[in-house]
């Protein structure tokens, strides 16, 4: 396992370190202070955790809103870092769990996976949205599962939405779950990192099998779903995408347009050109982000 | 923990429920500060959201079923720190825990020594109130030996302390559990003495503890009974809790004890010191309860909504018609 970090690892705690200076009370700098020398001394794991644990109680909990430029330092160096919300325990803990050596995986890897076994819903939010911070990274993919599983909204949120980890090192089966999960879970999916890049074949195909089962039970389907379906639109599902594109609903007809641009199908492709919303995907007005922007 | 009195055919009639009592006591807010909600369903939740309930304590506690490895106590601890803290927002009632070794379990020693080595990991952590529910079950060493090491932890921690009192031999045991908690040098003021009842709670409020009430039908406080405990010793250190479990067990014990208290003209203020703020003063001595939390959670779409996104949208349960044949 490679145990380099895929970021700039020194500028991203830096930079961390600037937020805290920024954001924290002069109390709270104090108390992290005193914790980091301690633990420069000597490593006592159940220090580290119980540091990790009471950060909220020394150093607040309160909501940080960045500014612009702030923010987009921190995406630059890990996209969708900033996008959910930001409170200073969140800092105050991921500069923390940065602070562990990485010079052996091993003792690297049994200290911060205990953190997430004893968890709390915030504490697990944090872990969640670190997944991209960590080192030996392909180590984490079976936590990043677990995390999908959650049935606690914030927790789903951390992994799935604006967090780059999952694409880069999800396998197939585990990326198809969590784009699964989201729309079954109504997340807005078109904040999943990587969504076009890891659309696939077999996806497609359960995709439409949910839509399917959404529609015998009189209940409405995502429009966004059908994103994920477009590049893989064949023979077999060419009627799912024209039952969407004579929907009532405005969208899910913009939505079912796109699929059809997406196409490497003829039969889609014509399809596209009979409806009245070629145009608008020809020139630009119709995207997937205005289909975002319209289910919000 | 019901049912260890005799029954007779009366125990066995429906009984005739005292309507309106709901209306008695509309736009209060009650605290319950013990209810073991993860052996509760969703509809408790909603329940107690709609009877005026806005925060709860769930100390840890035995489950019925004696656990066999320490990896199971630590699930249920995070249980509490996590997925019972996300259901209960979810009904727009703020959730804190207390943690603890329970008495029972104490009597394991092999597994308590585990599970006191774990104990650290959890006490710190946000919105956990206390160390509870410890104290003494039959009154064994073993009890009295983990008793100890916890009230120990609870002073290093600066936190709370809730103790469960004894179903048998309770006048001795709650005693010997405020003897010892004042023996470790714990100020009486950080003491919530539990499942107190006429016998015990001169002696709790005189000693300077807080005396807790369970109202619990069959085998602790009926809420008759709770009435007259207030109109005979006030408001000052007393709290009402309905320690609501897996056993026959009411979850709106602490809502219709105000309706009651109501019915029996018992002021408005030494009601909402015993069913809300009482309990608040005690746990709030942790650091970890803001009372605009309460407010916050029932808010939980907007205030986790970021940007006009869907982001973190937790989302309150939706309704359902309960009384409808139709599930949809």
């Amino acid at each position: 396992m490679g145990k380099e970090f895929v970021y700039d690892q020194g500028a991203f705690r830096s930079l961390l370190e600037d937020l805290l200076f920024t954001y924290a009370s002069e109390q709270g700098k104090q108390w992290l202070d005193g914790k980091l020398g301690q633990y420069a001394a000597q490593f006592v794991k159940s220090q580290f955790n119980a540091t990790f644990s009471a950060i909220p109680r020394f150093v607040g909990k309160q909501v940080i809103t960045l500014s612009t430029q702030e923010a987009e330092k921190l995406d630059a160096l890990v996209p969708g870092f900033s996008a959910l919300p930001l409170s200073i325990d969140r800092l105050a803990r991921t500069w923390w769990i940065l602070q562990v050596p990485t010079n052996n995986e091993d003792q690297y890897i049994t200290t911060i996976e205990p953190l997430f076994l004893a968890a709390e819903m915030n504490e697990l939010v944090t872990l969640y949205r670190a997944l991209p911070l960590l080192a030996f990274p392909s180590h984490w993919t079976h936590l990043t599962s677990e995390g999908i599983r959650s049935n606690i909204a914030s927790v789903q949120d951390a992994v799935m939405l604006q967090n780059p980890y999952p694409a880069s090192y999800l396998n197939e089966n585990a990326w198809n779950q969590l784009v699964l999960k989201a729309i079954f879970t109504n997340k807005p999916v078109h904040q999943i990192i990587g969504l076009d890049e890891r659309a696939n074949a077999s996806l497609a195909l359960v995709l439409s099998d949910y839509a399917h089962e959404r529609w015998a039970a009189g209940r409405t389907v995502d429009p966004m779903l059908w994103r994920l379906v477009g590049p893989f639109i064949n023979e077999k599902n060419l009627p799912d995408i024209t039952r969407v594109l004579q929907a009532e609903n405005n969208v899910e007809r913009e939505a079912a347009a796109l699929a059809c641009a997406a196409a490497d199908y003829p039969p889609a492709k014509t399809l596209l050109q009979q409806s009245n919303l070629a145009q608008a995907v020809e020139n630009g007005s119709l995207t997937w982000n205005t289909v975002a922007s319209r289910l919000i | 923990m019901c049912c260890s009195h005799q029954l007779s055919e009366k125990d066995l009639q429906p009984i005739t429920a005292q309507a309106g009592w709901q209306e008695n006591i509309k736009g209060m807010r009650f605290f319950d500060p013990h209810v073991h909600m993860t052996a509760r369903t969703t509809d408790d939740y909603q329940a107690m959201a709609d009877a005026g309930v806005v925060a709860i304590i769930e100390p840890a506690f035995w489950l019925g079923q004696p656990r066999t490895g320490v990896d199971t106590f630590r699930d249920y601890y995070a249980s509490l720190v996590g997925w019972e803290r996300f259901r209960s927002s979810q009904f727009g009632i703020k959730h804190y825990c207390t943690i603890g070794l329970n008495s029972k379990e104490a009597n394991n020693e092999k597994l308590a020594e585990q599970v006191m080595e774990i104990l650290p990991l959890f006490i710190y952590k946000e919105g956990v109130v206390g160390i509870g529910e410890i104290g003494f079950d039959d009154q064994t060493a073993l009890e009295e030996k983990y008793y100890r090491a916890q009230l120990e932890l609870a002073k290093e921690a600066n936190l709370p302390v809730q103790i469960h009192t004894p179903h048998r031999d309770k006048k001795k045991g709650t005693q010997r559990s405020m003897d010892i908690a004042i023996e470790h040098g714990l100020d009486p003021a950080m003491v919530i003495v539990d499942h107190n009842n006429e016998e015990t709670v001169k002696e709790v409020l005189d000693r300077g503890f807080w005396a807790a009430f369970t109202i619990y039908p069959f085998t602790k406080m009926g809420n008759e009974r709770m009435v007259e405990v207030v109109k005979q010793y006030g408001s000052k250190g007393i709290m009402i809790n309905s320690a609501a479990d897996w056993g026959i067990s009411d979850p709106l014990a602490v809502p219709k004890t105000a309706a009651l208290m109501k019915a029996h003209n018992i002021s408005i203020q030494d009601i909402e010191l015993v069913t809300y703020q009482n309990a608040i003063t005690a746990f709030a001595q942790s650091g970890q309860i803001d009372v605009a939390d309460f407010d916050a959670v029932k808010n939980i779409d907007q205030s986790l909504d970021y940007n006009g996104s869907r982001v973190l949208r937790g989302g309150q349960q939706p309704r359902i018609a309960k009384d409808s044949i139709f599930i949809r």
